[in-house]
């Protein structure tokens, strides 16, 4: 694709303007899943393992099977068995269909508590609930490993028998409970570290927390009478959805069509399916369309939160404040099944420095806690929870200004990333000279009943690129109509009917935008790794030139002269003869309705990364009677390369970062040692209301990126990573003392004030 | 056990056939087919089935059908009048107040709420009578500053 020079003078994008789907949002008129109803639709419902660990010895669903009403009951039997090894295309490495199926229903054994061993459909939800509970499993129960202590304790209960720790020399002969290794290192880190003029370090242990979408997963199946399926689906990606279930259930990509609704948040945790195999399963064994709401119960139990951790850092400095070292060893609680990868978190805790000296080790440790999912720049939060306390403590060692130390030390673009390539366009360096000359950095802190102290951190998110695709054909009135092959995850829609407005030079009222089904739009992978605002824009860049170049050819004939003499701008072809005449967008097309469709093709698979990253800065006061930690103040500095809607991009922002606080505060997941979720509702599991956040400022910095339609970067994903650790930075200003356990719960700050020791809170 | 409820919602008479078993929001939603209203813990925690009960916000999935017999009740679908927004709507259209839209329902009959008791709201009364709707999304801030425009264009009225 030819990436276009850089426009001046935009009249669409970079504009505020409301989400074009905002109206149905707010009248209740936008339909999710749970909204959605077939003719003859019944309900299905999942029966959950009640043991964290153990074999299944019997499942028995003939009294659900009698019960009146009771239509259909799949378990694993019902689906064709998954080797390892399988997998399905998304991204760059693919996705592991084996421990999808898994996830989808267990097989012999049972991995955690809530994870699917049947299901049924009947023709009343209150039925289905009954049948559920008429099936009985029988269990021999195993030892439970809960947590990544207990999972690499010599002895521990393993998991799966089979599983040979990858990237360790030799290879071990007996399993562990260890997935995998993963080294990123570069130059001596020992030697740096002992002769460091400074040196620091941090322990984090890090609870698993829920993406907390308010939309439970929810769907409706149906197979017609020739067998196809369609799915109407919350979904991330409608193509993954396809893949996924065609996988699981066995049906060849042309007898299954996924039409993705509107999705009530998925922040990472709606890319992998839950209830949608299984509804479809259902759907084919009882001839009804079946309709899965899952519950929030379920979700908390029976979906993929976000993976707890261990982690240890040291980081190591000379005298004029260079950092020469950054040791890390990153934990990573996978929950049941193995194979996630530690990588990108491990880059993105150290990616914001240059340093030559470094070794980052990553372990994925399986538990028999539900599968974790990816949320939100997965991992980031969890690394940098620990970096960047390791280096504002560096700071306090060194005497220096916490600013000043990154200042010394900030990537800049051509720099050695952590994986050795050079930094892409990167703005690290403006991002900090705006926080220096900004009041969240300047003003005087104040003084309130308690200790108050301010925190700086900073995070860096990679993202990735995959593939996006959309076609445009043009209205009978010349109109742009967009079909997308990504959802809407985010405002896709209103972003890009910005972008193709601005091709056209229209107005947004003048385009259409509908997120396609996977029999109607082109695959795109899924809305994740901040990729959907940057590729998109680059597809319907493409497909609009397309669309414009046969609308020329068209107009040539009317305007009667070469397709090159045909110009447009703003809805208008012209020629560059002299005197030339010219016709209106809308006149062509009325004109030529009926000489074949115009239809524009745009698809990105290879653009160039937009690295995300951001610098945090917040107020805190610390009430050292109980612990509680109030954020009194929060300003988020962000290098978007482009803002298309700074509304938006505000909007993905802040609630990236009260995602961040939620979890640094409040959110995590308490299980007792029989692996049961004590918090599984929202009462419990405490995500923050209006009450408990302060305003969230965000200051946006524009760096564009290179041979990237308007330069635009990834949004989403790195205003998660810094907060934890911005707010810990802050209550070390305060308090004087470290927190090591998130969410920073008022009890563990207590603790840790008292002076009582880290670990086991 | 199944028997008629009947009530007004949104303006309109509706009688149904409930079970026993029926909260309010699965009268709304499954029997009257009113689906703006929606279910995101179905036990009183993340307010998204927020509707208004003779004119108070109550969540719907903590309220059994049975007990709206007679009742009057407003759900998202009867805030726009005869196909016009209304403030708290145009409100939080403008300020970006909606993102994936599924606590918004709910959040907008909060506001109404809030607003009907009082004109001019400071941000603290605002973000307390939103503080039952759990909204993962925004950060609060754009809704918070919404609800405030909409105090100030009820102010000045149509």
């Amino acid at each position: 694709m030819n990436a276009p020079e850089p426009k001046t003078d935009l009249k669409v994008v970079g504009k505020r303007l409301p989400r074009i789907d905002a109206g149905e949002r707010v009248t209740g008129r936008a339909v999710y899943p749970a909204d959605f109803k077939r003719p003859g639709m019944v309900w299905g419902r999942v029966k959950r393992s009640t043991q964290a660990h153990a074999r299944i010895l019997r499942i028995d669903t003939s009294r659900a099977a009698s019960l009146k009403g009771v239509l259909a009951i799949v378990t694993a039997a019902d689906f064709p068995e998954v080797p390892m090894g399988s997998s399905i295309p998304f991204g760059e490495t693919g996705q592991d269909l084996w421990v999808i199926s898994l996830i989808n229903m267990a097989r012999e054994k049972v991995l955690w508590i809530g994870q699917p061993v049947a299901a049924v459909a009947a023709a009343d939800p209150h039925v289905a609930a009954q049948a559920i509970d008429l099936i009985e499993v029988e269990y021999d129960p195993l030892p439970a490993v809960m947590d990544i202590e207990a999972a690499l304790a010599p002895g521990a209960p393993i998991l799966h028998g089979h599983l040979i720790t990858k990237g360790v020399e030799p290879a071990p002969r007996t399993a562990s409970n260890v997935g995998a290794r993963t080294l990123i290192a570069r130059g001596d880190v020992e030697a740096a570290l002992a002769t460091a003029a400074a040196t620091a370090e941090q322990q984090v242990v890090v609870d698993t927390a829920h993406q907390g979408y308010l939309e439970p997963q929810a769907v409706v199946a149906e197979a017609d009478p020739t067998g196809f399926v369609t799915v109407w689906a919350s979904t991330q990606g409608a193509f993954q959805t396809e893949l996924m279930v065609a996988g699981l259930v066995g049906l060849p990509l042309s007898k299954i069509k996924v039409i993705p609704l509107e999705i009530g948040g998925g922040f990472g945790g709606k890319i992998l399916t839950h209830p949608e195999p299984i509804a479809v399963r259902l759907a084919q064994k009882c001839g009804r369309p079946v309709k899965i709401v899952m519950s929030r119960e379920e979700v908390m139990i029976g979906t993929g939160p976000a993976a707890a951790a261990r982690i240890a850092v040291r980081v190591g400095a000379d005298r004029d404040g260079r950092l020469t070292a950054i040791d890390g060893r990153y934990h990573i609680d996978t929950g049941g099944i193995p194979g996630t990868a530690t990588t990108l978190l491990m880059q993105a805790s150290a990616a914001p420095y240059q340093c030559d000296n470094l070794r980052l080790e990553g372990f994925d440790v399986v538990t028999n806690k539900p599968r974790t999912e990816a949320y939100r720049g997965p991992g980031g939060i969890q690394a940098v929870f620990a970096v960047e306390q390791a280096i504002d403590a560096l700071a306090q060692k060194l005497d220096l200004d916490p600013l000043e130390l990154r200042r010394r030390n900030a990537a800049v673009t051509g720099s050695r990333m952590p994986i050795g390539t050079p930094f892409p366009s990167i703005g690290l360096t403006t991002i900090l000279d705006r926080v220096g000359a900004h009041p969240c950095w300047t003003d005087p802190i104040g003084s309130g009943r308690f200790p108050r102290g301010r925190g700086l951190a900073l995070g860096y998110w990679r993202g990735t690129s995959m593939t996006s695709a959309c076609h445009i054909t043009i209205a009978g009135d010349g109109r742009p109509m967009v079909t997308m092959g990504s959802v809407d995850l985010s405002g896709t829609r209103t972003t890009m009917a910005q972008v193709a407005a601005e091709q056209f030079g229209l107005s947004i009222d003048d385009v259409h935008v509908v997120m396609g089904d996977t029999k109607s739009a082109a695959f795109s992978d899924a809305a994740a790794g901040s990729r959907v605002g940057r590729t998109m824009t680059a597809a319907v860049v493409e497909a609009s030139r397309d669309a414009l170049e046969q609308l020329k050819a068209r107009a040539a004939e009317k305007l009667q002269c070469g397709a090159g003499d045909v110009t447009y701008s703003a809805g208008v072809f012209g020629t560059q003869n002299a005197g030339g005449a010219s016709i209106a967008l809308a006149d062509l097309m009325k004109a030529t309705l009926t000489e074949g469709a115009i239809v524009g093709r745009g698809v990105s698979t290879k653009l160039p990364l937009g690295v995300e990253v951001g610098a945090h800065v917040c107020d805190v006061e610390v009430d050292t009677d109980t612990g509680q930690v109030t954020v009194l103040r929060y300003t988020a500095f962000q290098d978007v390369g482009k803002a298309l809607n700074p509304t938006a991009v505000e909007g993905q922002i802040a609630g990236s970062v009260a995602q961040g606080l939620g979890w640094a505060l409040t959110e995590g997941f308490d299980y007792d040692s029989q692996g049961r979720l004590r918090n599984a509702s929202l009462l419990d599991y405490r995500m923050p209301t209006a009450l408990d956040l302060p305003p969230i400022e965000c200051v946006i910095i524009e760096t564009p990126v290179p041979n990237v339609p308007y330069g635009v970067r990834g949004v989403g994903e790195v205003p998660i990573v810094p907060p934890a650790a911005t707010v810990a930075n802050a209550i070390a200003r305060a308090v004087g003392v470290r927190i090591g356990h998130m969410p920073m719960t008022p009890e563990r700050v207590l603790r840790a004030i008292k002076g009582e020791a880290f670990g086991k809170v | 056990m199944k028997s008629i409820v009947r009530c007004e919602i949104n303006g309109e008479e509706h009688e149904v056939l409930a079970d026993g078993r029926d909260t309010l929001l699965e009268l709304l939603r499954e029997r009257a087919r009113l689906t703006g209203t929606k279910e995101g813990c179905s036990n009183g925690n993340c307010g998204s089935c927020t509707v208004l009960l003779e004119g108070a916000p109550v969540n719907a999935c903590l309220v059994l059908a049975m007990e709206a017999d007679g009742a009057q009740i407003t759900t998202i679908e009867g805030v726009a009048a005869n196909g016009a927004l209304d403030a708290v709507q145009n409100a939080m259209i403008e300020h970006g107040g909606t993102q994936c839209g599924f606590c918004t329902p709910g959040i907008v009959l909060s506001a109404k709420a809030l607003l009907a008791r009082s004109s001019r709201p400071d941000t603290d009364e605002i973000r307390a009578a939103i503080a039952g709707n759990l909204c993962r999304c925004t950060g609060y801030d754009k809704i918070v500053a919404a609800v405030q425009a909409a105090a100030q264009a009820m102010e000045k009225g149509p």
